[in-house]
């Protein structure tokens, strides 16, 4: 069954739409992440044009997030104080995000700066979660008890000046830090139409030492008000927020999370680890192939001006 | 002046028995309407050549060809070429094509080489060749290469074409066309152009416009993404909340 999405302006398959929704969902309850870095690429290759995709693909990722922060709001598992700070200057850098999309658009660059971005950011985060969970993965088979690193402890970023109280996490860091993390997130997650779950979570525990039990609820309050305020901005800047293909990929996203949580339970935490990384890296792959590789065709054409 | 005169009576005189066919056509639909399950539409053109209004003649006489010019809302449209540099392709060069048709397809009656010549083709924009020629700020040379190239990705798309047995004669003076509209066929106001050719010379032209445009819900996304885009981004951010919600509350997380 066809559907008509009125801002991408093409007819795709309803089914399809739904379909990858839901197994991008199924994907993101298993491991827990957003899954704007599988959508958005997947997406584009089957020929959404780019920038309806990064944009539509920010409202799917409020929906795929909403229903796991909210549960862990109420299990407590959220710290408001820190998550303010990292949407205040997430939404900081979502308007530098945007603003450079569109800048990027115009001058025809943008997929380029999409492709590399990916690449950099998936090679790198899936390289260092494929390390990690190798090596807990041969630890464990050879019988040594894995001991996560202990947060509380401290490093040179908390040193910094201007101390902020954490109560929830139970940190007394300087603020500085925070707002780096929101205002690359910001960035990167509206230029990329990611959540950025997966560079937060590590940020979150490696560089700010933030307790387990309030990451995870940390990062989804975070990632919802951030590509909230991100989906506005797409909206009224490049308007290219295709509702429609963010309602279909929603419904999809929704309901698949929820089995690929279900299914998660059944996988070792390193094995889900290790089994990300390794989607992680394929994505960036592909983007490097698209780079490297000789295009099919080296011309491209695009509507300039105020048309989308 | 009379010498303006006589060449005025001269040139109807030439013209008229040459000029004493007329062109009766009309189309299947002149709106096309985009729903949500809109999937590419038919559109049939027809019409029938006949005696001039008033001429003493009953019948007329071929072989003619008939050629169906369809164009759609003029867009200014850019085409960029990848080279490669530090190991990876990028677009390193473009060329701006203004007020570029966003459709464009020829149906006709026969080839259109065999039915006139290259002058009278590209005169009247009948060649989708003719609208990537028209001057530009970037010079001759990379004008015509990368006009070629954005043709052939227009006709890739299915936004460009030509197809030379697009029109069928019924009989010696009934013709009728029919073209498919894809569904990336972009909204707004259209003209098919028809033209009659007799012995390389176009003897009878009409013109007829109709529109491709959203309807109802369609529409009305489309409008309040562009004229109401803060509300619209707000809707959108308040659906996501609320289907997120929804999907908790329904699986019980």
């Amino acid at each position: 069954m066809q559907i008509y999405l009125p801002i991408a302006e093409l007819s795709v398959n309803l089914f399809f739409l739904v379909g990858i929704g839901g197994a991008v969902g199924f994907l993101s309850g298993l491991f827990g992440v957003g899954g704007g870095f599988l959508l958005t690429p997947l997406l584009i290759f089957s020929g959404v044009p780019t920038s309806v995709a990064v944009a539509s693909v920010t409202g799917q990722v409020v929906a795929a997030s909403t229903s796991g922060a909210l549960s862990h709001y109420r299990r407590g598992g959220v710290d408001l104080h820190l998550a303010m700070y990292l949407v205040l200057s997430g939404v900081l850098g979502a308007f530098g995000g945007v603003a450079a999309f569109s800048l990027l658009r115009n001058a025809g660059q943008l997929d380029l700066v999409i492709a590399l971005g990916f690449l950099v950011l998936l090679g790198f985060v899936g390289i260092l979660m494929l390390q990690e969970s190798v090596r807990a993965l041969l630890k464990q088979r050879r019988g040594i008890v894995v001991r996560e690193r202990l947060p509380n402890q401290h490093n040179w970023i908390h040193g910094l000046p201007m101390r902020v109280r954490f109560k929830k996490s139970r940190l007394y860091i300087s603020v500085l830090p925070v707002l780096a993390i929101g205002l690359f997130i910001g960035f990167v997650g509206s230029l990329l139409g990611i959540g950025g779950g997966f560079i937060m979570v590590p940020a979150l525990v490696y560089l700010l030492r933030v307790p387990g039990n309030v990451v995870i609820g940390t990062s989804l309050a975070q990632v919802v008000a951030m590509m909230g305020a991100t989906t506005i901005l797409h909206a009224v800047q490049s308007q290219s927020v295709d509702i429609l293909l963010a309602f279909c990929l929603m419904v999809g996203g929704v309901a698949g999370a929820q089995f690929g949580a279900a299914a998660g339970k059944h996988l070792r935490g390193e094995q889900l680890r290790g089994l990300l990384a390794l989607l992680v890296l394929a994505v960036a792959i592909r983007f490097g192939l698209s780079l490297v590789l000789t295009p099919a065709d080296i011309f491209s054409m695009a509507v300039v001006g105020g048309a989308r | 002046m009379i010498r303006l005169l006589l060449a005025l009576v001269l040139a109807l005189a030439a013209a008229a028995p040459a000029l004493a066919e007329r062109l009766i056509s009309t189309l299947s639909n002149d709106t096309i309407e985009i729903t949500s399950s809109f999937d590419g539409e038919r559109m049939t053109f027809y019409g029938n050549i006949a005696p001039e209004a008033g001429a003493e003649q009953r019948y007329v006489e071929g072989p003619f060809h008939v050629v169906v010019v369809v164009l759609g809302p003029t867009q200014d449209r850019v085409a960029r070429q990848k080279s490669h540099h530090f190991g990876i392709w990028l677009n390193t060069d473009e060329v701006v094509f203004r007020r570029f048709p966003s459709y464009f397809h020829v149906l006709s009656s026969g080839r259109l080489r065999d039915i006139t010549d290259f002058g009278t083709l590209t005169g009247n924009f009948i060649l989708p060749e003719a609208h990537a020629m028209v001057p530009n700020e970037a010079g001759l040379m990379k004008t015509l290469t990368f006009g070629r190239e954005l043709i052939r990705l227009m006709t890739q798309e299915g936004l460009f074409g030509v197809q030379e047995t697009g029109v069928n004669f019924l009989s010696e003076t009934f013709y009728s066309a029919q073209l498919i509209l894809p569904s990336n066929a972009p909204p707004g106001p259209y003209i098919a152009q028809t033209y009659v050719f007799k012995n390389g010379a176009i003897i009878a032209r009409k013109s007829e416009g109709f529109a491709v445009r959203k309807i109802g819900f369609e529409r009305f996304l489309a409008q309040s993404s562009t004229q109401y885009p803060l509300l619209y981004g707000l809707a959108c951010v308040a659906l996501a909340l609320f289907t997120g919600w929804l999907g908790g509350v329904i699986f019980r997380r």
